[in-house]
């Protein structure tokens, strides 16, 4: 490199002093105007979509209610509350919120606890392997839902070429093959949904674990706290708001998801799977009773508004929101 | 009470007891996982045998469940179609509700992130909000919607419903990777002679490319991965995508030909496990480059 | 090139008024620096002038045209900010010429000035380069570059030097000095550091929580500082300012300071008694203005030395006198007598002292 002067050499003629004057080209609109244009170039589009496809089904949701609107027919009456009182008289109607309720209680106690327990064993791993086993968990999630479906109905299939009736064979815990589905279909529901949902928790509680100090833990241990000390009195403490969100978040998305279901089971056999968001869903799909469909649906969108709104308040999500800080247009 | 034991700790059967406790973790973890491990490599096994047992020995190799890929294929009255205009419904599902999601989500982002306007802070508690809200709740009156507007039974239909209800987390996704570029790079873009929008353009995009290829690839795993709105909306078997594709085979010909449903799941799975492996140690890179002192 | 006036500028965010009511008038050509501890609004003064903010009230001129309402890119103006925000995607080359791409300059233009500004700032040989490759220094350069390319109108620079080690910082101090006189731009520098004012500045305008405390040549900055803050703020070590009350007592006018008195000179007396809006006023007096005699002498107060800081040629001499301790700078021969302990007299020369008002703060004389 070449010896540098002390001080700048400036050539005789300056190259950044030629005649300058106020630049007047300027935009003709206003501040204001220009901001208008500006969020409307930007948000926009966002808005549109989501005045679509949000606000319009829910108010869609509450004016089909109030209809005999089917697919099957053209015409369509308005019949006030009659969809409602309906929900009432059905006779599946007490089995279906039975199972809903069997379904997300015990999905989310797996969820959660199974969560917790992966984030921990990986916390306790080398971040490589841990790495490496999230990755694993996170595949039912990553993989298209048939797909997954597919591999449980392979897994329970009723056969002696299902994998669970391999070993169950094998092992001579029966002397024929198991119709998994058709006898306990509800555990393996749970099951389907758990090890799909329990990752959500693991990396919701692995980035929490990651953020606690090492000098805690180190100091405890230092201190001569055992392992299962430092969790119960230093760990699980911290995780207080990161399980509270988890189990907010997958009480909502359980309530609503059937997806899995349809696939396995569709609520079968016997309606002894048929969760609610399901049952909405047959009603209006295959008995393509619109209105009565979407009396269904009301009451789970009922029940996720006062949710949201409810975790709005605990989480205050408030905290989230800085202002901007470039204010022109 | 653990004080006295300090006084007492033993580096050997203390080292001893490190081992043991890793080895349990280790263990358990291995155990737990391997069931999982079991039924993917028995997708891939499966697809290439006539028969697999244990899980996951093969028998005899055959690529005959392969062969969607290059014949029609008839069992009887029925027809399976070659796969390719089927994955092409996919891609063309996958790819529009990418374009469509990320393009509006990156504008909004930008907003709800840098530009101040009233009923901001609003705007944001909603877009939370519906995040947090369970849009499925929403398809009988989606169908309904969709039907008004003429979109039931195409794809765009798919798309675009499809690109709304992931809209409002990868604005806010989307809105945490503009959070995070130093407002002087923006603000001096602004002095250097751009209007926002070219700032935007030319300063703030470049500057999220991580983020957005992270965005873009979530949601083309989504629009690959869509199961339910192209089952509810689609009609015309021309139409369907690969997830129908493979439901509809598990209904017809799971006792029939397992090697064929195996190998048509495995290859319907190919893009996620693609940008899965890739994106593993992508993600861990995603971080904006950032500019010293800033 | 033109003049900047800010006019009543006032800039709100929620409650904290970051610039309250400020007025300043920069010349054509003029260095003008905005001086004041950090928080005071001197960023957001800069940011007013550029165009990033919105004034809450207020107006701002250049050449006698109100601007306030134009988005920065009207305003033709070079900015280089605190942390450079250069474009770490581009390099340094397209980092210089982005200004003059956006003016949609020819390419062979654009190339040649850039390369012109790159050879004055003796950065040519970085060009491809991106920032993150750069040293503190040198980024600094860059930043400089990319605002001077564009021909600006007014010059903005908000701590340029603040990133940069003592030694680079006094060395580059002397080139944009150089530059600037050179160049003849208009100029706004920031700065919290009255030293790179004080040499840099044709005016100082020393600001402090949202106001302005007093623009003046850097002389007068000094020599007759406004108030109490500006009198404060500026020196190293600061001015000694100590409470007191002027007593009139026998015809005679006596500062009294609980545990000891000053005699002032009647006519001083006079004008303080006049002036000031009560007896209560702040004596001020800078340490270099004080001498130190080890025997008694006239209008000299005795004291006792608490303890001395020496700097090589001169020495900070703390002199305990009454309840209050009182700095003085003196030559380090001199000082190298004086030890911890001592008695010693503090000799004043009544024509540097400051007397302000204690409830306004303003300068009495
Ligand atoms: N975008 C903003 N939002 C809210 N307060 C701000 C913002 N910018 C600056 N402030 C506040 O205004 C005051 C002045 O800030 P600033 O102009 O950056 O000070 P300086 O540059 O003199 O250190 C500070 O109290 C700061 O906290
Ligand atoms: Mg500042």
């Amino acid at each position: 490199m070449s010896k540098r002067k002390f001080f700048f050499t400036l050539p005789a003629q300056l190259p950044l002093m030629s005649s300058r004057r106020l630049h007047r080209s300027r935009s003709k609109l206003s501040p204001r105007a220009r901001k208008f244009l500006l969020l409307t170039i930007f948000l926009g589009p966002c808005i549109v979509m989501i005045a679509l496809f949000w606000f319009g089904p829910v108010f869609l949701t509450v004016f089909l209610s109030f209809t005999d609107m089917s697919i099957r027919r053209a015409e369509w009456h308005w019949v006030g509350l009659e969809n409602y009182f309906n929900i009432g008289k059905h006779p599946f109607t007490m089995k279906v919120v039975v199972n809903t309720a069997i379904y997300v209680s015990c999905t989310l106690l797996w969820n959660v606890f199974v969560g917790l327990l992966l984030a921990l064993l990986t916390y306790y791993m080398d971040e490589r392997s841990a790495l490496f086993y999230r990755a694993l968990w996170l595949l039912p999630r990553s993989s298209p839902p048939v797909v997954y479906g597919l591999l449980w109905l392979w897994v329970l299939d009723p056969t002696e070429y299902g994998l669970l009736n391999q070993f169950v064979l094998a092992l001579g815990l029966s002397d024929k093959p198991i119709n998994w589905l058709m006898e306990y279909p509800m555990l393996f529901i749970i099951l389907i949904n758990g090890f799909v949902g329990c990752s959500f928790g693991m990396i919701v509680f692995s980035s929490a674990l990651k953020s606690i100090p090492r000098d805690y833990i180190i100091a405890a241990r230092v201190d001569g706290a055992s392992e299962w000390r430092i969790i119960k009195d230093i760990i699980l403490p911290l995780l207080k708001w990161p399980l509270m969100f988890v189990t907010a978040w997958q009480t909502l998305s359980l309530l609503a998801s059937y997806e899995y279901i349809l696939i396995v089971t569709n609520g079968g056999p016997f309606y002894a799977t048929e969760v609610w968001s399901l049952f909405a869903y047959h009603q209006a799909f295959e008995h393509l009773e619109l209105g009565f469909g979407a009396a269904l649906a009301m009451v789970l969108v009922i029940v996720s508004i006062i949710c949201v709104v409810a975790y709005m308040k605990v989480f205050k999500f408030r905290r989230m929101i800085s202002p901007a800080k470039i204010e022109i247009a | 009470m653990y004080r006295g034991r300090r006084s007492v700790v033993n580096p050997y059967s203390y080292r001893i007891k490190r081992a043991l406790m890793k080895a349990v973790i280790y263990g358990v973890m291995t155990a737990a996982t391997i069931p999982l491990i079991m039924m993917y490599l028995w997708l891939f096994m499966q697809s290439i045998s006539d028969r697999v047992l244990v899980g996951f020995i093969p028998t005899n190799f055959s690529i005959r469940g392969w062969r969607f890929l290059w014949q029609e294929i008839k069992f009887g009255e029925v027809t399976i179609p070659m796969i390719w205009p089927i994955a092409l419904n996919s891609l063309i599902i996958a790819g529009g509700v990418t374009v469509f999601e990320v393009s509006i989500a990156l504008l909004a982002g930008y907003a709800l992130s840098r530009i101040e306007f009233p009923l901001r802070d609003k705007m944001l508690l909603l877009i939370i909000a519906l995040h947090a809200f369970p849009g499925i709740t929403l398809l009988i009156a989606t169908f309904y919607l969709l039907h008004l507007m003429g979109l039931i039974n195409t794809l765009f239909g798919v798309i675009i419903a499809k690109a709304a209800f992931e809209i409002p987390m990868a604005a806010w996704l989307i809105k945490g990777f503009f959070d995070a570029i130093p407002w002087d790079v923006e603000a001096s873009a602004l002095v250097d002679g751009c209007s926002r929008l070219q700032a935007w353009r030319k300063v703030i995009l470049p500057l999220v490319k991580p983020g957005i290829a992270a965005v873009s690839i979530f949601a083309f795993l989504a629009g690959w991965n869509e199961f339910i709105f192209a089952y509810t909306f689609l009609f015309d078997p021309n139409l369907f995508p690969l997830s129908v594709h493979v439901l509809n085979l598990i209904g017809e010909f799971r006792y029939v030909d397992y090697s064929l449903l195996a190998a048509t799941a495995l290859f319907y799975c190919i893009p996620p496990l693609v940008f899965f492996v890739l994106t593993q140690k992508y993600l861990m890179q995603v971080q904006v480059g950032g500019v010293k002192g800033a | 090139m033109v003049s900047v006036r800010l006019v009543d500028l006032c800039k709100y965010f929620g409650s904290v008024k970051a610039v309250d009511g400020l007025n300043l008038e920069i010349k054509d050509g003029e260095f003008v620096v905005l001086l004041g501890p950090s928080g005071c609004g001197k960023t957001t003064t800069l940011f007013c002038i550029a165009g990033i903010y919105k004034p809450t009230k207020g107006r701002i001129y250049f050449d006698e045209i109100d601007v306030t309402d134009w988005p920065p890119k009207d305003r033709n103006i070079g900015m280089v900010f605190q942390s450079y925000a250069l474009y770490p995607h581009m390099t340094v080359f397209d980092n210089i010429a982005f200004p003059l791409k956006l003016k949609k300059l020819p390419k062979q233009e654009i190339a040649r000035r850039v390369r012109e500004v790159a050879k004055m700032l003796q950065i040519d040989h970085l060009l491809d380069r991106y920032p993150a490759q750069l040293s503190g220094g040198q980024q600094q350069r860059v930043a400089l570059a990319r605002a001077l390319v564009k021909q600006p109108d007014v010059f903005l620079l908000d701590e340029p030097l603040s990133n940069l080690d003592a030694k680079l910082r006094i060395l580059m101090r002397a080139e944009l000095k150089r530059l600037q006189k050179e160049l003849k731009i208009t100029t706004v520098y920031v700065t919290h550091d009255q030293a790179e004012a004080m040499t840099l500045a044709d005016r100082i305008a020393v600001m402090n929580e949202g106001k302005l405390q007093q623009y003046g040549p850097p002389d007068e900055i000094y020599n007759r500082p406004a108030n109490v803050f500006v009198a404060g703020f500026i020196g190293a070590p600061p001015m000694n300012l100590l409470d007191c009350s002027l007593v009139e007592r026998d015809g005679r006018y006596v500062l009294d300071f609980t545990s000891f008195e000053i005699e002032l000179p009647r006519e001083l007396g006079e004008v303080v008694r006049s002036r000031a809006s009560s007896s209560e006023v702040v004596f001020g007096v800078r340490p270099e203005d004080l001498k130190i005699s080890k025997g008694p002498a006239t209008s000299a107060i005795k004291g006792v030395v608490y303890v001395t800081e020496p700097l090589g040629r001169e020495v900070i001499v703390n002199v305990r006198i009454g309840d209050h301790i009182i700095k003085v700078i003196e030559s380090a021969s001199t000082a190298s007598e004086i030890a911890a302990g001592q008695e010693v007299w503090v000799v004043l020369d009544f024509n540097r002292v400051h007397i302000f008002d204690r409830k306004t703060g303003k300068l009495v004389v």
